[in-house]
């Protein structure tokens, strides 16, 4: 089952690689936009439930039963159940779309590695994905100045900078600015010490695997980043306050 | 007693602090799992990942195999290592070509760091190396009395000379090359198989170009054969063609089942040929026309050992098979791993290197007994 999802994957991978003029990098980006798309109402339902669940929870009315019944749960979570009802939200409306777009993301980052055959045994085992691709091969995985099956070094001055690492970082710290829901100022409660820690060493841990593995997966990265940034500010949910820490203080 | 029923009876509430952090809870889990799938791809995801089948080469008296970060000589009589190279693994140096021995006594092995190297087959000890190629050596070197040839992946046949320095000036194709260049007994010509779906016939004195082929429908990733006057190769065209080496006109396409990975090899009057779908061909030599196939099961990858009357290959389900030549499985060996490297013959035995097994190299005699294996200490 999952070898034939990632198969169908690797296959549109190389239609699009092949469409686009066989250029790998256009090839992932494009892929990157093209799921993320395909995922854009799960994505948007997800964005509205989290929005919704957090405007009720911001709401007197909610408010109201927590401070009434904070010493009798069972009373407490009756009355929630019947708001969330009154108001059509579903408790996890803004997780199990999360959950259901996980397979696909590991779906579409396999498939990009795979495709990325660049010695024997990688080809042996692209070979059993692709149906009618001997066209193809090899496949080219220059883009810019990157070969996209190694990790990534622009030379300045004879230094090697690794400029897409350095654009995973801030990326994926923007990103995961943008879309928390806790405003900088926020650091009451568990859960806003937790996204705050995440906000710090996610962009990092993404970073180091920019680092160290094939180029084609920080160009994935990226894209994927960019995508969601889009995503969120054309849903009117991108959090620019907290990109700016002074903006949101004032 | 009360608390702990009302606990029980406890229905699930979901208030904002719980939602964030089952959210987290979810984001941490896809982290992990993210981390996992790169770490279990790493091998894709990193160039400096093993990702080849070790090349295998004898003398009369040792195996040369070149098996990740170390090439092996190994005691043909009893499997025990006589040296190997480097002493110590060095990260991002590893060799998958087959090694190949000159007449002048040198063992040349080819290098995943763009590396062509010398040993000294007796001792292991490095002669020289050449460091000019800017990726990868996939394939071993063709070694002649007037020179060593190794084709990179960075497009370009080296000709360098016995010594180490350089014959000739690179010659480039368009694509990567992964297939070992081959020659005639006349060493007059280099024979030359690219990923860009040419074969190139290239003076061995001066590396011009005599000729190339027309574009064969698809890459070539194995060594092209030459046998009176024709070459025979295998494209990802899913063919098996002979060329005529004079004047480079396909004198016969054969349409295999899926990618023909593997060098054909003549016998006698037929060539034997195989593809990725498992199917192994035997073929006339003349015509081009079909004798027999077989299907044993597993994916075909490299060429077959003809010895004696005996055919063998092996499938990368790790079934080594040995056939008679009227297409008739006699065996149906299995061997832990997959067996990408073709099978190699000394004397009585029967060599294979098979991957995925802790077990480099396994020595069997004609009946399929297994006379010694070879596993690395480190």
């Amino acid at each position: 089952m999952w070898d034939a999802f990632i198969t169908f994957m690797i296959n549109v991978l190389l239609y699009i690689y092949n469409l686009v003029g066989q250029n790998f990098g256009l090839a992932i980006i494009l892929f990157t936009i093209l799921v993320r798309l395909i995922m854009y109402p799960l994505t948007a339902r997800q964005v509205k439930s989290s929005k919704a669940m957090q405007d009720l929870q911001k709401s007197k009315k909610w408010q109201d039963i927590q401070k009434k019944y904070k010493d009798d749960r069972e009373k407490l979570a009756q009355k929630q159940m019947e708001i969330y009802q009154e108001m059509g939200i579903s408790p996890f409306g803004s997780c199990l779309p999360l959950l259901i777009q996980f397979p696909i993301i590991i779906g579409l980052y396999q498939a990009i590695i795979r495709a990325l055959a660049v010695t024997p045994i990688q080809l042996v085992n692209l070979s059993k994905h692709i149906n009618d691709g001997a066209n193809l091969i090899p496949i080219n995985s220059q883009f810019l100045w990157m070969e996209l099956s190694e990790p990534e070094r622009l030379q300045i001055f004879g230094v090697g900078v690794p400029i897409l690492a350095i654009l995973v970082v801030i990326t994926s710290y923007i990103q995961t600015k943008m879309v928390s829901t806790s405003a900088p100022g926020d650091d009451g409660g568990q859960g806003a010490q937790m996204s705050k820690a995440m906000s710090l060493y996610m962009p990092f841990f993404m970073g180091y695997l920019a680092l160290t593995f094939a180029s084609g997966l920080a160009l994935y990265f990226i894209a994927t980043n960019l995508v969601t940034i889009l995503q969120y500010v054309i849903l009117g949910q991108a959090n620019f306050k907290n990109l700016l820490p002074n903006l949101s203080s004032s | 007693m009360q608390s702990l029923q009302s606990r029980r009876a406890r229905p699930y509430t979901i208030t904002n602090n719980q939602e964030n952090k089952l959210m987290k809870k979810y984001i941490i889990i896809f982290i992990t799992i993210l981390a996992f799938s790169i770490t279990a791809s790493a091998c894709s995801g990193s160039r400096l990942s093993a990702s080849g089948w070790p090349g295998l080469t004898t003398d009369q008296d040792n195996a040369y195999l070149a098996a990740g970060q170390h090439v092996y000589a190994v005691n043909l009589k009893n499997g025990t290592l006589r040296w190997k190279y480097p002493a110590e693994a060095q990260n991002n140096v590893t060799f998958f070509g087959a090694p190949a021995l000159t007449d002048d006594g040198q063992l040349i092995i080819t290098g995943y760091d763009s590396n062509v190297y010398s040993l000294n087959p007796a001792n292991g000890e490095e002669n020289w190396r050449y460091e000019r190629a800017q990726d990868r050596f996939i394939a071993g070197a063709l070694v002649t009395p007037k020179g060593i040839f190794a084709a990179s992946a960075d497009h370009n046949l080296y000709a360098i000379s016995l010594e180490g320095g350089e014959l000739w000036s690179p010659f480039e194709t368009d694509e990567p090359i992964w297939a070992p260049p081959s020659t005639t007994e006349a060493y007059e010509c280099i024979y030359l198989a690219s990923m860009d779906h040419h074969i190139y016939a290239i003076n061995i004195e001066d590396g011009a170009l005599l000729w190339k082929t027309e574009d064969l429908g698809g890459p070539i990733v194995s060594k092209p054969i030459i046998a009176d006057g024709t070459i025979f190769a295998s494209t990802f065209a899913n063919e098996v063609l002979a060329i005529d080496a004079e004047d480079h006109d396909v004198l016969w396409r054969f349409e295999t089942q899926d990618w023909a990975w593997a060098s054909p090899i003549p016998d006698g009057d037929q060539v034997y040929a195989s593809d990725l779908s498992g199917t192994f061909y035997a073929l006339d030599q003349e015509t081009g026309d079909l004798a027999w196939q077989i299907q044993p099961g597993g994916r075909i990858v490299s060429a077959s050992l003809v010895t004696g009357d005996k055919i063998y290959f092996g499938t990368d389900e790790g079934s080594l098979i040995v056939a008679d030549k009227n297409g008739t499985i006699q065996r149906n060996q299995t061997v832990e791993g997959e067996l990408y490297t073709s099978p190699a013959a000394n004397e009585d035995l029967i060599l294979v290197a098979p991957t995925g097994n802790e077990n480099l190299l396994i020595a069997y005699d004609e009946n399929g007994v297994k006379r010694w294996d070879f596993a690395p200490s480190d």
